[in-house]
């Protein structure tokens, strides 16, 4: 009898001590943790790119050393490129026309996903769960369920590896829960460190051509005014600047609810643009005329979203 | 005389009369009114005894009649000329020569994709030539402002093979609701 009550207790013991070193995590914390992970950690692999019905794979590097990191594609089809981000800056080389581009992307942080720093602002405008492990890339993972609370933006899901913690897929759903773009990781591996790639050795093989030199302005000079937005949205930054090849400045507003960003364009009316409801991939855009303005809200969320944010944009006083 | 033609006018209504000696009775009616008014009245009584009802009829009323016929205006209408044979085959023989210079035309252009095409085929291909279609402008500014606003927007468009900046991405549009 006394044997059978020790069994227990060491049972009971053992299982403590399983619980202990394998916390259950909720969605939030595994999310935290991998926002922690894909700045700290030296990893590669393979990574398809499913975005407007096209498949796009690109050997993937992110290495990072002393807060330093960058990350480094390289496309396995034509056209052939290599992408390098050093910090907010964004180094494009199509091999074919040895073009190099330069782009000055401040607040983007990850071809994988964007995450906001802070989920705890989140709660009011998307739900966070974990709904279920699968394996992708034969490495066990979380699928966590970024849930919107309202239809104003599209639901997705990361599978985040348990180990690591680095996400190895991300799916956008429209809110019919029909796939819009995915990203996955075909294999990967984590290292000790990782070679950075010399982007002034480029720049001095191919010459760069700035494409978008971003000096931030106040939205206060632009040429509109936004009157109605879904809940969460908020200003990053605003600029003006010449597009299309020519002289014509553009007025450009990027809003971001943290997950979804929705960019505002206003010009003067030089060539018709069709008005109305467009859409390449999971991003639509809306354009309408006011007076000589031609305007387009774009942005990865619902055609009833863009259409909305658009309709109530006047003109500045 | 006057009984046998009563006798004729009573057959002719009931139709006993054969056509040589009605034709002779309506000859001698033309010429005789007293003779219409005598039919007349026989086929009023004829009609009284046969229907059971009295239609009175005016002694004049196809008198009438005649005379409105004859006061119809005449409406002279233009009648088709016919062709000559000699301008029939001139007609043929210009189709056959416009037909000829457009496929020759069509033949010798090295741009022309379908050089077997028929002469009605060969026009419609020559319109976009020099015309091009007003929805096809618009698309190309349209996948050019697209594809620029998508460049700003996010870094996608480094991961899209489409983009590259210089194609256009694919754009798709519908109409509102």
């Amino acid at each position: 009898m006394m044997s059978v009550k020790c069994f227990f207790v060491l049972g009971f013991l053992l299982t403590g001590s399983v619980s202990a070193s394998e916390p259950v995590l909720n969605a939030r914390q595994v999310l935290a943790k991998m926002n922690h992970a894909m700045e700290v950690l030296n990893y590669q692999g393979t990574v398809a790119f499913l975005k407007n019905g096209k498949l796009e794979p690109m050997k993937y590097v992110h290495a990072a050393d002393k807060g330093v990191q960058q990350e480094h594609l390289l496309s396995l089809n034509s056209p052939l490129r290599e992408i390098i981000r050093d910090a907010d800056q964004v180094s494009c080389l199509f091999k074919e026309t040895q073009q190099t581009i330069v782009d000055h992307r401040p607040f983007e942080h990850s071809f994988l996903v964007d995450m906001p720093k802070n989920l705890d602002d989140m709660g009011g405008i998307y739900q966070f769960e974990i709904v279920g492990e699968e394996n992708i890339a034969m490495r066990p993972s979380y699928i966590v369920a970024i849930q919107p609370k309202d239809n104003a933006r599209y639901p997705r899901k990361i599978w985040i590896e348990k180990q690591q913690f680095l996400p190895l897929k991300v799916v956008v759903y429209d809110n019919s829960g029909v796939l819009l773009e995915q990203v996955v990781f075909t294999d990967i591996e984590v290292k000790k460190s990782m070679p950075f790639v010399d982007v002034k050795f480029l720049d001095a093989v191919y010459p760069a051509q700035p494409v978008h030199q971003i000096q931030l302005q106040s939205s206060d000079q632009a040429a509109f005014v936004v009157t109605q937005l879904p809940t969460g949205f908020r200003e990053l930054f605003f600029v003006r600047k010449p597009m299309h090849n020519a002289e014509q400045p553009v007025d450009h507003l990027l809003l971001s609810d943290g997950f979804t960003s929705v960019s505002i364009y206003m010009e003067n009316k030089m060539a018709s643009l069709q008005p109305g409801l467009q859409s390449v991939g999971a991003i639509n855009s809306y354009s309408r005329t006011i007076n000589n303005f031609q305007l387009t809200v774009m942005g990865e969320v619902p055609a009833e979203t863009v259409k909305f944010i658009a309709e109530g944009i006047q003109l500045r006083d | 005389m006057s009984e046998d033609l009563n006798q004729k006018i009573s057959q002719f209504l009931d139709n006993e009369l054969d056509p040589f000696e009605a034709l002779s009775l309506l000859k001698k009616m033309r010429s005789q009114p007293e003779l219409q008014d005598k039919l007349n009245r026989y086929e009023m009584t004829s009609h009284a005894m046969k229907a059971d009802a009295f239609l009175l009829k005016k002694a004049d009323f196809s008198t009438k009649i005649h005379q409105q016929i004859q006061q119809e205006p005449v409406y002279l209408l233009p009648q088709r000329k016919r062709l000559k044979p000699s301008h029939k085959q001139i007609a043929v023989a210009a189709s056959f020569l416009i037909v000829a210079v457009i496929v020759g035309r069509s033949m010798n252009d090295p741009d022309q994709p379908f050089k077997a095409a028929s002469a009605l085929q060969v026009e419609q291909q020559q319109h976009p030539e020099k015309s091009v279609s007003p929805a096809e402008v618009p698309q190309s500014q349209l996948n050019k402002r697209i594809n620029d606003y998508l460049q700003a927007h996010n870094n996608s468009v480094y991961t899209n093979g489409e983009a590259n900046f210089q194609p256009f991405a694919r754009v798709a549009t519908y109409s509102q609701k």
